[in-house]
């Protein structure tokens, strides 16, 4: 039985490749559900044994592709605390965001049989939540777009600067403006908690438009970081 | 007496045990051996040599005479307790060893017996580099009564003394030229005086020669130190330092005329009163502590005396006791009353009769509905009003009660700096403005220090307030009269006052002694009278019976009726009503609240909050992370009013103590030890008073602030001073002195301080319980376990009592107790050095520290398992196994000294103390072996090695095992020895089995018995391994990264964790309550709290909206406002946490 530790090299790469993987599926399920683009675009897939919907425009998938592409180094050194997904309105004010909350609980060690199938559960479960999310949210106004944002851990930025992959595409620090909301509620979709990961997603809901963000956690620096968005 | 250390029997097993029994029989011997031979005496009582090598005489024969001349012989070295080795010769290997020891030739001892007296081992010693023994010569030297040697300079000697830090230049001089007259007249100058010589060619060193003297009572350890401030006191004299160091050995032959033999008899009484390590308490002792002060000054606290008499006239500590003595006078009441099969209340009587005359339509308004009714009775200025009670003349005038009948000044004493002690008042006191403000400061130094205890509302219009010092109230007020203290008064009018209490009901709870809180509940019920009319007619009658006045405030809890005395004073009575409390506590100052002191409301103000009404707004949860968990939940229901404490006539208490903050002036360490140990005492009288033990010691020291002046201004007060406070956790409580004062001994070295800077020693003893099986306990007043016992009222539901069914065992235990203390017969504070000292107390830790554990099979890896050795893997399974049988049977090992080197973990459940009488491991008789879990932990040799008594004692336990079961003994102090290679294990498993699972007491779990599951058993909370069972835990990187990583424990509910369980246990708690209770609620409001922080926001969401079904739909309306506060403050959290609110719809 392979038995892996958090001391082995690649622990952190098995959770971080899991993680995003499930948030890119999660991305274009959101962006499926709150009709952020035409339907057209999707495809039905499916993904841990459930249906799921994925864009097959290119620009949109390679935006999102690259933008986890740089949160997996994050993830991997536990730096990332929240993965936002924001979603705005035509004048760019957030009107939802969909918070993706990463901690990594201490464990101990992971063996790949248990493992796999107890996490597929947990991700599957998330994924059928989103997919019925909008039963308990608001419409979006038309015309919205999205970003994504990240919260990192207190000096991970200044490393992220060093690491190829994110230099190849570059983060900004995110407005003020598309990280605050005001009179916002809160909306708890779905915790996972597994032995590799602790995904709490909820959901923030502002009366007047709508956005969604994805935030990986911590308590210091509430530094967001915001990828452009290119649709 | 006997000093037989405990200590030593602490140190290690089974030579402790031998060497405890061969000095018991050295003891038993001794007197047999003095009636043989008439010529006995106790010339080296004190003293204790082992006998080292080839002597002449011989062992034996110096055994003899150690028995004849009162000392003691010891066949093993303890370095702790041998005072004297005796040799003739010794390698060089064992000299460096014994560096540090006396080591004696045994000549001393034929030649002291000789002289009839117990000679200077000076000129015994067997090799003359040891340190330690020049400094005895030098103790012996510094130690003399100054009037012998020094005879016309004795008191600029004790000048020097207490002005060490000034010297005064004309008083050196005389000094000086005293001294080398006898410098002169004796060639072979001795080190004192030699050093006085050198104090004659330059002042600097009259401070090096001050340290000598006042060393005189220290150890010979401290030689060291004292050489080395000499020399830093005077550089340019190193070569007279040396010639006097080679000057240390004077031979007494060549010492003419300077009072020699008074020299060598002052040393060796000394060297025998420090052995002891209560020189304090012999007569030589005190006059030498008298001596060593400066006349006209007291004894500086260090006196075993004066603790007890400090107590016994101290007026804080007086006042302190009374109300003990109050609430011990209300349980006599009740006690009476229950025996007499109901009180007759002759003040309700009174009432009655009151409204059957007036029975008129007012009266009948009496209050329906049965709502809680406390009442706050207060004194007004209790002191005054006693005091002008028969002094018609001084009322309505200001008056003051203070110990100072003068004008209000006194002479200023040297060394005192009262104007800068005034700044730093001054400074502190800024949120007060009327202290010491204003210019007229100028004289302020020759003011008054006695503080006033009480003063008349006439005075406080004035600006004088309590504790302010007499001399700057007369300055404020100069018409104030003082009123002396009158103690005898204060009690008969107190004792009138709870005797009018009484004559209305008995559910009275002693505050102070003027002030007790009525539960008039009941009582308003059954005469039908309004709470005014209650308070109106015990004030009168208080009125009446002393004299005094006397003010009410009552409210439907405790807390209010407290706030509502404050706007009732003076002599008057205000109700608090429930619809205007919201109101009132809003503008009450936060300091108002009980609890919230000093600090605690600059910390508020810190907080932006000066009233209840902005205490309000702060968030439970804010509190409890400013505050801890308690205190901030405290908070947060005083400042809404919310007091659920009941008025009880018999109070737990929390600490013993005593503290000591006047007239504390060490200068050296020995006073401060013995100081400590004479507290100590005081601490056990005390707890023995109240039939109490407890397991955490703090001791409490004021040192003078860095700059402050040395003397205060206050005479004999402490000055300016840092507080340091230092405590430790028995693994047993006690109550025994000495062992307290060992702990406080060790805490007081920890603190490094420096003893002449220390103003103020206090000892606290914490977290206590009672002291059952106390063989005296008999008492009406004794240990509430022992009245719980008499009274049977409350069976033991408490772990920590023992119950009453076991009488027979406990006794038992008392006795075994008993023999064991009388063995281990404690003698703390008995080390010869000073600077050894600080490893005493350690032995005290391993001495305690008896708990081993066993974790539960899940958590112990198997291979691990199988790689012990096979006896211990069976007790390992074995106690499984009892743990699984009888889960609340404590099974017991004796862990034998023998066997401490190899690693088993015993047969015990969890944690448990470890008790030797009830299986204890006995191998004579053979058919109890196969019943005994502990076969292979059982020496033989060590039993026999025993003494009788406690073999008999074992015997006896044993035979009782049977129903001796299901003991978690506590008052045990058989010495039960930790395995110290067990130690590593044991911590592993201890990091493990620190379950971070929340099972503190509940209402909600009361609530439900039936509801509190296994769910909240570690294993949930060790999430891994039990999950996986697939998963391999290897013992050696689990504490690694336990450690690393603390595990956040899951929050629970009641002890419920699964959403299903807590839907369960809010639906009961809903459905089956008509109206929640207010702790119930707050738990809920924790646990969501919890959940927050632990960022399950999907179950937070659930449990909510459970509620609000639940709740919302109830018909009672309480429980939608239950609701709607709970929501509240989980959305304040989570608020604070995720910047926004949750969406309930």
């Amino acid at each position: 039985m392979a038995t892996l530790t958090r001391q082995d090299l690649n622990f952190g790469q098995v959770v971080a490749d899991i993680l995003c993987e499930f948030l890119e599926v999660a991305i274009h399920l959101i962006l499926y559900v709150r009709e952020i683009y035409p339907s057209g675009i999707f495809q039905k897939r499916k993904k841990y044994n459930v249906p799921v919907q994925m864009s097959c425009h290119p620009e949109l998938n390679q935006y999102i592709q690259d933008t986890l592409h740089c949160v997996k180094p994050l993830i991997q050194k536990n730096e990332a605390e929240k993965v936002v997904m924001v979603i705005m309105d035509k004048e760019h004010h957030p009107v939802e965001r969909f918070v993706f909350e990463i901690s990594q609980p201490p464990l101990l060690s992971i063996s790949s049989e248990t493992l796999l199938s107890h996490v597929e559960q947990l991700l599957r479960a998330m994924i059928l939540k989103i997919s019925v999310c909008d039963a308990v949210l608001d419409n979006n106004p038309p015309g919205c777009t999205f970003t994504l944002l990240v919260h990192t851990r207190e000096a991970a930025t200044r490393n992220m600067e060093k690491v190829q992959v994110i230099k190849d595409f570059p983060w900004i620090v995110a407005d003020e403006q598309e990280v605050h909301m005001e009179e916002a509620k809160l909306i708890p979709l779905k915790t996972m908690t597994s032995d590799i990961l602790k995904v709490s997603h909820s959901q923030l809901f502002c009366t007047e438009s709508q956005v969604s963000w994805l935030q990986l956690k911590h308590r210091c620096s509430r530094i967001s970081l915001k990828s452009r968005c290119k649709t | 007496f006997h000093p037989l250390p405990w200590r030593q029997r602490v140190a290690g097993g089974y030579m402790a045990a031998k060497i405890s029994k061969l000095e018991e029989q050295f003891q038993k011997d001794a007197p047999r051996e003095k009636q043989k031979d008439g010529t006995s005496s106790c010339i080296f009582s004190g003293v204790a040599i082992y006998v080292n090598g080839y002597t002449d005489p011989s062992a034996d024969e110096l055994r003899r005479l150690m028995m004849l001349h009162g000392g003691q012989f010891h066949l093993y070295y303890t370095r702790s307790k041998t005072t004297h080795i005796i040799a003739t010769n010794l390698p060089n290997r064992k000299i460096q060893d014994l560096k540090g020891e006396k080591v004696v030739r045994p000549e001393w001892i034929t030649d002291s017996i000789k002289a009839g007296r117990q000679l200077s081992y000076v000129q015994y010693q067997l090799y003359t580099k040891q340190k330690g023994l020049n400094y005895s010569s030098v103790c012996a030297r510094g130690k003399q009564d100054p009037s012998s040697i020094h005879e016309p300079s004795k008191p600029s000697l004790n000048h020097l003394q207490s002005d060490s830090i000034k010297p005064q230049p004309s008083h050196t001089q005389t000094l000086s030229t005293e001294v080398l007259k006898s410098t002169h007249a004796n060639h072979k100058a001795n080190f004192t005086e030699r050093s006085n010589h050198q104090g004659s060619q330059d002042t600097l060193l009259t401070n090096g020669y001050v340290h000598p003297v006042n060393a005189a009572l220290k150890p010979q350890d401290s030689f060291a130190e004292l050489q080395s401030l000499i020399s830093t006191a005077s550089p340019a004299k190193q070569p007279g330092l040396h010639s006097m160091q080679k000057d240390l050995h004077p031979k007494p032959t060549s010492n003419p005329g300077t009072s020699a033999a008074p020299q060598k008899g002052n040393l060796h009484d000394q060297t025998r009163v420090r052995l002891n390590g209560s020189y304090h308490m012999t007569p030589n002792s005190s006059t030498l502590a008298d001596s060593s002060n400066p006349p006209g000054r007291s004894a500086a606290g260090a006196e075993a005396g004066i603790i007890s008499e400090f107590f016994s006239r101290s007026r804080l500590h007086h006042i302190s006791t009374w109300r003990n003595e109050f609430s011990e006078y209300v349980n006599a009441l009740q006690s009476r009353s229950r025996a007499a099969g109901g009180a007759v209340f002759s003040g309700q009587e009174k009432l009655k009769k009151l409204r059957a005359n007036c029975s008129s339509g007012s009266l009948m308004a009496a209050p329906q509905v049965r709502q809680s009714c406390i009442l706050h009775v207060d004194m007004d200025c209790f002191f005054v009003s006693v005091g002008v009670r028969h002094r018609p003349d001084l009322k309505g005038k200001p008056v003051a009660v203070t110990s100072n009948r003068g004008p209000g000044r006194v002479a200023q004493r040297p060394g005192a700096n009262p104007q800068l002690e005034f700044q730093y008042y001054q400074r502190k006191q800024q949120q007060r403005p009327l202290f010491f403000l204003n210019g007229v400061d100028l004289d302020l130094a020759a003011l008054s220090m006695a503080e006033i205890a009480s003063c008349s509302y006439e005075a406080r219009q004035a600006g004088v307030r309590n504790g302010m010092f007499f001399g700057r109230a007369k300055q404020l007020c100069p018409d104030l009269q003082s009123v002396p203290y009158d103690f005898q008064a204060y009690k008969e009018v107190a004792l009138s006052m709870y005797e009018t209490l009484a004559s209305y009901t008995h559910n009275i709870e002693a505050l102070s002694c003027d002030e007790a809180l009525v539960d008039a509940t009941n009582l308003l019920v059954e005469l039908g009278v309004t709470s005014d009319d209650l308070a109106r007619a015990i004030r009168e009658d208080i009125k009446e019976k002393t004299g005094c006045t006397a003010s009410v405030g009552m409210g439907s809890n405790i807390l209010l009726a407290r706030m509502a005395t404050r706007k009732a004073k003076p002599n008057g009575q205000y109700f608090l009503r429930s619809e205007e409390v919201d109101d009132f506590i809003r503008g009450q100052p936060v300091s108002s609240l009980p609890g919230v002191g000093r600090s605690m409301s600059s910390k508020l103000t810190s907080l932006g909050v000066s009233t209840c009404g902005d205490l309000q707004q702060l968030s439970i949860s804010r509190l409890q992370r400013e505050f801890g968990p308690r205190t901030g939940q405290t908070l947060f229901r005083f400042c809404r009013g919310l007091d659920d404490r009941p008025v009880r006539s018999e109070k737990e208490r929390k600490s013993v103590s005593a503290e000591m903050n006047y007239n504390i002036r060490f200068t050296q360490v020995e006073e401060a030890e013995s100081f400590l140990t004479n507290l100590s005492m005081e601490v056990q009288k005390r707890m023995e008073g109240a039939g109490l033990r407890g397991r955490r010691i703090t001791l409490k020291v004021m040192v003078r602030k860095p700059g402050a002046p040395v003397e205060p201004a206050k005479y004999g007060g402490h000055g300016i001073c840092d507080n340091f406070a230092r405590s430790v956790l028995l693994a047993q409580p006690t109550d025994s002195g000495q062992l307290i004062a060992a702990e406080a001994i060790k805490l007081f070295y920890a603190m490094k301080l420096d003893v002449k800077d220390m103003r103020g020693v206090g000892l606290q003893v914490q977290q206590l319980e009672g002291s059952y099986a106390d063989p005296s306990g008999q008492g009406p007043s004794r240990g509430r376990s022992i009245k719980d016992l008499l009274l049977a009222k409350q069976p033991a539901h408490s772990p920590r009592k023992d119950p009453p069914a076991q009488g027979r065992s406990s006794v038992i235990r008392t006795e075994f107790f008993k023999s064991s203390l009388r063995l281990s017969d404690p003698m703390p504070g008995t080390s010869k050095g000073g600077l050894h000292h600080p490893h005493t107390p350690n032995h005290v830790r391993t001495y305690l520290n008896v708990s081993i554990e066993v974790p539960s099979p899940s958590q112990v890896d198997q291979s691990v398992l199988e790689a012990l050795p096979v006896e211990i893997r069976k007790q390992v399974e074995q106690s499984w196994r009892h743990r699984e049988e009888q889960p609340s049977t404590s099974s017991h090992l004796s862990t034998p000294p023998r066997t401490s080197s190899s690693p088993p973990p015993g047969p015990s459940l969890g944690t448990l103390v470890l008790q030797l009488q009830n299986q204890p491991g006995q191998p004579c008789t053979t058919g109890i072996i196969l019943e005994l879990p502990d076969v292979s932990q059982v020496d033989p040799e060590v039993f026999a090695a025993l003494p009788r008594e406690l073999q008999d004692e074992l015997c006896s336990a044993y035979r009782n095992k049977g129903n001796a079961q299901a003991q978690v003994g506590k008052k045990n102090p058989f010495p039960q020895l930790k395995q110290p290679a067990v130690g590593k294990l044991k911590r592993r498993y201890k990091k493990r089995n620190a379950s971070p699972a929340k099972k503190g007491p509940s209402p909600l779990k009361k609530l439900f018995p039936g509801n509190s599951p296994a769910k909240s058993s570690p294993s949930k909370t060790l999430p891994l391994p039990l999950k996986h069972p697939g998963l391999k835990v290897s013992l050696t990187d689990v504490p690694e990264t336990l450690s690393k990583f603390n595990p956040r424990p899951v929050p629970t509910l009641a002890g419920a964790y699964e959403f299903s369980d807590i839907r369960t246990l809010l639906h009961e708690w809903v459905t089956s309550i008509s109206e929640p209770m207010e702790e119930d609620i707050l738990q809920v409001v924790k646990y969501c709290t919890e959940l927050v922080e632990d960022k399950d926001l999907e179950k937070l969401y659930l449990v909510i909206k459970y509620m609000k079904r639940l709740m919302q739909q109830s018909s009672e309306s309480v429980w939608s406002m239950a609701f709607d506060f709970i929501l509240d403050n989980v959305q304040v959290v989570v608020q604070q946490t995720y910047g926004s609110t949750l969406k309930i719809t």
